[in-house]
């Protein structure tokens, strides 16, 4: 188990280093100059040229590279280019906010998408599955930016109950944060609750007629346990695998709910910082969420692991 | 899933269904008409506003700042020298008087207010304007640099008073000093923070600077050192950014907003339809129109020369062609279909609120299909003249740019659409890589900002490539007089011989639309574009 976990861990500190020369190199391969961008309608060439003197911009990009590498390893992402701000303290003030939505927004997928991926699986060819696809169907199909602004038009324009934007730390005032979060995590949950009841509905049905349920049957097992300790359990495999690459989704869907709800998090920050060619700012985005992707995958691996032993087993044997 | 909960699940989804279909929410409130910037409303003390910016600011460094939503922050925590009033004339604000000019033009005397302090509790006096404008004038990066590039320096006479001295003489000056260019910082603020003096700005203004979150929020708040602070009504205002038109209006709507910067004219309607909000609309004074590269070889800044394919073509050589072009577009149609008559068809770089207007610089080529056809005749050209319009991909630009193609097809063009992402655009034409470009101006109080760096032939932002010795000696001779009649009339001739010539082919100029919560009195608004909060509050 140790030697899977050291070389998975290498393999994702390797990941990252190339993460880093593709990020890099990336965006610079991208039109459009920082500076061009940030001098907007007033373009005086010479303020522009001292503009990308003064961010190094000027210089050849092996020694921006080795620069940017140099201060990204003692925790140094630079400063916005638009915003004069640090670069990490901007991305310490929106890391928060995604993740509570995401957090939120999981929560949300969970709770939909294992409920009635259970009874659709449950009560097959009833009402209640009919009912549930058509959520899922719903889920799969409505548009966030849709969803958010009907939600918005409805809850916070017509009947004032939840405000149509903005953020509140939790620490500062829990019950505005998740009146303020809750149109946001739902949002950007029926999405992935669509998924995730697609994939539990199909992973029950497989395991409702699998030998091991028809055994716990036979010995007398209640019908809740049968359905909830063991097809379910063993249902949550492809669960897991499935709010694992969701995770992934759930950033990208980020962009656009934190741009509906004008949210101050993680994915407006990139989809901004990718307008205003923030190279600073983008390459410091980039970089945490390469790590964030490289995290979670490791997390899942060893989640794997503990709801499933014979996984152990096999990754202490190599 | 209970049976309950798929009745209401449903419910809410018919009701969700029903307004999208309807498009709009119908409150069944009366009208309560448009508005203008005057509300002198008696306002009571304390309270916090909420503003809604069309985008987040950049740094709060008047050295360093370009934006025009920085502008608007900037009108609450750091006054200039000299301000403008709803007539947009050009008024003292920290100097006592405006300025005093020599007989021949090259020395600027300013007198200072007295006993004014700045956020930090410092005094401003003579010493601390000459470090602003000196570092205005030097500081690497100093988007005020070309604004000043006339100021040779800024000498302290006394306390009170301080001399420019002037390698040209400069008409606009006192224009530009109404601008971040007569920002004056503390100089302690600006020794102890340097470069980043923008991360906690210190100046003499209403409300002061309290905390920024990244494209969230900018917080200011009342500042006790404030020369008039008795005519401050507000505890705080919070200027939030909200880049998407749709979502601020509903956010003025919900009430989570009190004032939204603009506001887009396709919700103007609606807004004038509710008894709880109201709408300031001000003469903007910028432009929109499109550029046309007659000459950007090697890129702004560079001689223009002659261009090469594929950017070469009868619209960089034949002014008739270029004419012929604008006389096919219809101006008032253009308004009408893409923004719903809210804005005003322009023909010129100057705005009629400007000071310097006059009747030559409102003339308007009308729409005339017959003529643009006889010019490509006169021209030689074979039709269709094929051309491509580069667009920034945005709606609003890929509107404009589908009715401008629609239009000029009629007079015998062919248009090609080019919708380019807004930076990338930017490079691209920089760089002289295109035909014509969809682009406008936010405008200047001065005329001259908004012509000079366009079209004079070393113009900073001479994107064209236009070069015309006329041109360049009538802008200058405008710059150089005090003489406001002589100045419109020269104004007026550059107007004239640009539609001649047609490097810009002006279209339309926006209007200044701003949606205020009925709560809230004496927000104003000039043509400057800018939002003043300094006497608002909530009303009695």
């Amino acid at each position: 188990m140790n030697r899977y976990l050291a070389r998975r861990l290498v393999e994702s500190i390797i990941t990252l280093f190339l993460a880093t020369v593709v990020v890099f190199l990336g965006i610079r391969a991208l039109p459009g100059d920082p500076a061009r961008v940030l001098a907007g309608e007033e373009s005086d060439p010479q303020a522009i040229a001292e503009v990308r003197a003064s961010y190094g911009l000027d210089q050849p990009l092996p020694v921006q590279y080795v620069r940017y590498l140099g201060k990204a390893f003692t925790g140094d992402l630079g400063t916005s280019v638009r915003t004069g701000l640090p670069v990490t303290e901007i991305i310490a003030g929106a890391l928060p906010v995604t993740l509570e939505l995401a957090f939120l927004a999981m929560l949300v997928a969970i709770l939909i998408g294992l409920s009635t991926g259970v009874i659709a699986a449950v009560r097959r060819r009833g009402p209640l599955e009919w009912a549930s696809n058509s959520v899922a169907l719903l889920g799969l199909s409505i548009p966030n930016f849709w969803f958010g602004q009907m939600g918005i038009l409805l809850f916070a324009v017509l009947l004032g109950v939840l405000p149509a934007s903005g953020f509140v730390p939790f620490l500062d005032d829990p019950v505005e944060n998740l009146r303020r979060m809750i149109m946001p995590a739902v949002v950007l949950g029926s999405a992935i609750a669509a998924v995730i009841m697609r994939q539990t509905r199909s992973a029950m049905l497989e395991s409702l007629t699998a030998d091991f349920v028809r055994t716990a049957r036979a010995k007398g097992l209640p019908r809740h346990q049968v359905i909830l300790g063991h097809a379910l359990r063993n249902s949550l495999i492809v669960v897991t695998t499935v709010v694992g690459l969701q995770l992934g989704i759930l950033i990208s869907g980020a962009v656009v709910t934190e741009s509906i709800f004008v949210l101050p998090g993680f994915g407006r920050l990139t989809l901004d910082a990718v307008f205003t060619r923030d190279y600073p700012l983008m390459q410091g985005v980039v970089l945490i969420t390469a790590t964030a992707y490289i995290v979670l995958n490791l997390l899942v691996d060893l989640l794997y692991s503990v709801i499933d032993p014979r996984i152990r087993v096999g990754g202490a044997a190599l | 899933m209970t049976r309950s909960r798929v009745r209401g699940g449903a419910a809410v989804a018919a009701l969700l269904l029903a307004l999208t279909g309807c498009g709009k929410i119908d409150n069944q409130q009366q009208p309560s008409g448009g508005g203008n910037s005057a509300d002198n409303r008696a306002v009571k003390s304390g309270g916090t506003l909420r503003i809604a910016l069309d985008g987040e600011p950049d740094k709060l460094d008047p050295t360093l700042a370009r934006t025009l939503v920085g502008r608007n922050v900037f009108a609450a925590i750091c006054e200039k020298l000299y301000d403008v009033n709803e007539k947009l004339e050009v008024v003292p604000q920290l100097a006592a008087a405006m300025p005093e000019v020599s007989s021949d033009g090259k020395t600027v005397t300013i007198k200072l207010r007295t006993g004014l302090r700045f956020s930090d509790g410092t005094t401003l006096d003579a010493a601390a304007v000459k470090t602003s404008l000196d570092r205005h004038r030097t500081l690497d990066g100093s988007q005020r640099k070309s604004e000043l590039a006339n100021v040779k320096d800024v000498t302290v006479t006394d306390p009170a008073t301080v001399t420019l001295g002037l390698a040209q003489p400069f008409a606009p000056l006192a224009a530009v000093l109404a601008d971040r260019a007569g920002m004056i910082m503390s100089p302690a603020v600006l020794t102890a923070k340097g470069a980043d003096f923008g991360t906690a700005p210190s100046c003499v203004g209403p409300f002061k600077f309290a905390t920024r979150v990244a494209q969230d929020r900018i917080e200011v708040v009342k500042d006790p050192n404030y020369y008039d602070a008795a005519k401050v009504k507000l505890d705080k205002v919070i200027y939030r950014s909200i880049p998407d038109a749709n979502t601020r209006f509903n956010n003025l709507r919900s009430g989570d907003i009190d004032v939204v910067f603009n506001v887009s004219p396709i919700n103007v309607d609606e807004l004038k339809g509710m008894s709880n909000l109201r709408l300031i609309s001000t003469e903007s004074l910028g432009y929109q129109g499109i550029t046309v590269n007659i000459g950007n070889v090697a890129g702004v800044g560079k001689a223009p020369g002659t261009l090469a394919a594929p950017f070469a073509g009868p619209f960089a050589t034949e002014a008739k062609v270029r004419r012929a072009f604008m006389l096919t577009i219809d101006r008032d149609s253009l308004n009408r279909t893409v923004f719903r008559g809210q804005y005003a068809p322009a023909c010129g770089p100057v705005s009629p609120a400007s000071q310097l207007s006059s009747d030559a610089a409102q003339a308007c080529p009308k729409h005339d299909v017959a003529e643009a056809k006889k010019l490509l005749g006169e021209a030689g050209v074979q039709t269709p003249v094929k051309v491509s319009l580069t667009v920034v991909n945005d709606p609003d630009n890929r509107r404009i740019g589908e009715a401008v193609k629609s239009m000029a097809a009629e007079g015998g063009f062919d248009v090609q659409l080019e919708p380019t992402e807004f930076a990338s655009s930017l490079d691209l034409t920089d760089a002289g890589k295109y035909q014509l470009y969809r682009i406008g101006w936010s405008g200047r109080v001065d005329a001259d900002g908004n012509i000079t760096p366009f079209v004079q032939t070393k113009g900073s932002q001479n994107v064209a490539g236009y070069s015309d010795a006329e041109i360049d000696q009538w802008l200058n001779d405008a710059r150089s007089t005090q003489d406001l009649t002589k100045r419109k009339e020269l104004y007026g001739k550059v107007v004239g011989k640009l539609q001649q010539d047609a490097p810009l082919i002006y279209l339309y100029r926006q209007k200044n639309l701003t949606g205020v919560t009925s709560k809230a009195g004496q927000v104003k608004e000039f043509g400057d574009g800018i939002i003043r909060v300094t006497t608002a509050g909530f009303v009695e």
